[in-house]
């Protein structure tokens, strides 16, 4: 049975190009007299459309730049479209970027508290999974060190461990999967799997072609902003081998 | 065995240019509806309110000491000055100054704070998803932890000062009195927080603002010792009305009259109101410049 989680019907972001800035007051002032033109749009993404069924693990990819990053974002809620909408439902649990909204001064533990709180879990819970969350990160005996003691990879492992526990219907996944050594990179595939086997969504963005074979049966195809292939994994990236360069 | 998945739940969030709404379905369009989304907010705002307090006292000795010692060292110099300088005579002077003190610096430092707390928080607004308003927020009601700590020095204060502070009635004015305080700082901050991140000026023009808007805000005077003309105008100042107010509650058992009360809540909330306005007029845009 399909049971659409995530829907995206003609969805496009274009931001302010810099060129001109328009918000300087110098600028401002020359644009009253002498209105300039306005500047090229750029819309690094535009017209895409695609429904995500409950349960699917899709792959973005595409070069750098193409616009993949930016539709997570999207699909997340840190920005809005500029045309379009995109409707979703149940918990979203984005990893755009491991670690992100830690503060240097506070312990890994309080980390973990304020990322699993916007991550939509409640107080009673997150403390109940803590445990659970350190042994993940293997961060036994440091959850009450500021985290500007830890090593990149230490926060690497407490931001995704956090993230995986939080109980999402839909995990946006940025690139993120490459931290770690091969030990804790197996483990939080090992996690993804288990994720997956419970129903949980997966959108995530990827250039290892073997990872997005090992996940995923679809995968989407972005190039210049727009969607050039939605379809099985093979397809999409011969698609991808395709493209002109 | 896989554990079945729970229901996804009914209802969608859907969001578009104009912002973001919570919907149900009907085929294939997306009617908005209303939830109860107080709740869960509120349990964040608890979050962020206790981690922004204890990250102000990181990795310092005397942590919120350092509060405590800032009002108590403005009042002794300003006391001292006023005494010697302008030969005032009031020996509850000190109290006086010491309540215009608190408040004062609990609408500087969570204006301050708040107006950065975007901007200094990029990684978290741009990567992660929460109510955004919620920030700024946070940092007007942490700071009212510390104003709240700050107020035990009034009440130790009591012994050096006697007959300084009165228990009276009168006290039942002081909460209606901050819940102004904290919409109009509220109101503020939102607007504040968005712009500066649109504007880096804006960080500067708080501060500047904040500077002359002292001057104009009965911190250290009466405002009865002001010109007829301003004290026209004046005493529309909000955080003005809530320091006499205090005063006068705490001093003289007096309770704001009806004209005081208009002066102190019409302005709060038009300032609420601005700050909600223009919070929501750029906090989408906003998320494209962090």
């Amino acid at each position: 049975m399909s049971e659409p989680i995530l829907e995206l019907r003609g969805v496009g972001k274009t931001f302010k190009r810099f060129d001109h800035p328009p918000f300087l007051l110098r600028n401002t002032l020359t644009r009253l007299f002498r209105p300039a033109p306005p500047p090229p749009e750029f819309w690094p993404l535009r017209n895409v459309s695609a429904v995500i069924q409950r349960g699917e693990t899709v792959a973005l990819i595409g070069r750098n730049g193409s616009g993949k990053s930016t539709l997570l974002r999207l699909v997340a809620g840190a920005a809005y479209p500029t045309e379009g909408q995109i409707a979703l439902r149940g918990r979203v649990a984005p990893l755009l970027q491991l670690g992100a909204g830690f503060q240097p001064d506070m312990t890994g533990r309080e980390c973990a508290r304020v990322n699993g709180a916007a991550l939509g879990l409640s107080p009673t819970t997150l403390e109940e999974r803590l445990p659970l969350i350190t042994t993940f990160a293997e961060l036994d005996g440091h959850m009450d060190t500021p985290v500007r003691y830890y090593s990149s990879g230490m926060l690497a492992r407490l931001g995704f461990a956090v993230a995986v526990h939080t109980d999402p219907d839909l995990l946006l996944v940025d690139e993120v999967l490459a931290v770690g050594d091969t030990a804790f990179q197996e483990k939080c595939l090992a996690r993804i799997d288990e994720l997956r086997a419970a129903g949980v969504t997966i959108l995530f963005v990827s250039h290892d072609a073997t990872l997005v074979r090992r996940l995923c049966v679809r995968a989407l195809l972005i190039a210049d902003g727009v969607l050039a292939a939605d379809g099985p994994v093979d397809e999409v990236f011969a698609r991808y081998a395709q493209l002109p360069t | 065995m896989t554990p079945e998945p729970r229901p996804l739940p009914p209802l969608w969030t859907v969001r578009t240019p104009t912002g973001a709404r919570v919907c149900r379905r009907e085929g294939d369009r997306f009617i908005p509806t209303r939830t109860p989304w107080l709740r869960d907010r509120l349990a964040l705002l608890r979050v962020f309110i206790g981690n922004d307090f204890r990250a102000r006292y990181r990795a310092q000795a005397l942590g919120v000491v350092w509060s405590l010692l800032q009002p108590l060292v403005m009042m002794t110099i300003l006391s001292q000055v006023f005494k010697r300088l302008v030969g005032a005579s009031d020996p509850h002077f000190p109290i006086f100054l010491l309540i215009g003190l608190l408040v004062w610096q609990w609408l500087a430092a969570s204006l301050n704070s708040a107006t950065l707390g975007f901007v200094g928080n990029a990684d978290m607004v741009k990567r992660t998803v929460f109510p955004r308003a919620l920030l700024p927020i946070s940092s007007v009601l942490s700071y009212g932890i510390n104003a709240a700590l700050e107020s035990l020095v009034l009440i130790a204060m009591i012994p050096f000062f006697p007959g300084a502070l009165h228990f009276s009635v009168a006290l039942v004015a002081i909460p209606a009195l901050l819940a102004c305080l904290v919409v109009a700082m509220i109101g503020a901050s939102l607007a504040a927080a968005v712009l500066n991140v649109i504007y880096r000026d804006v960080a500067y023009l708080v501060q500047t603002g904040l500077l002359i808007f002292y001057w104009l805000t009965p911190v250290i005077y009466k405002p009865t010792q002001l010109p007829l003309h301003l004290q026209a105008i004046l005493c529309w100042n909000p955080v003005g009305g809530v320091i006499t107010g205090l005063r006068n509650a705490l001093m003289y058992e007096q309770l704001p009259s009806a004209m005081e009360w208009l002066h102190v809540a019409v302005p709060s909330l038009v300032i609420l109101f601005i700050g909600v306005l223009v919070f929501r007029a750029f906090e989408r845009e906003m998320l494209d410049h962090v």
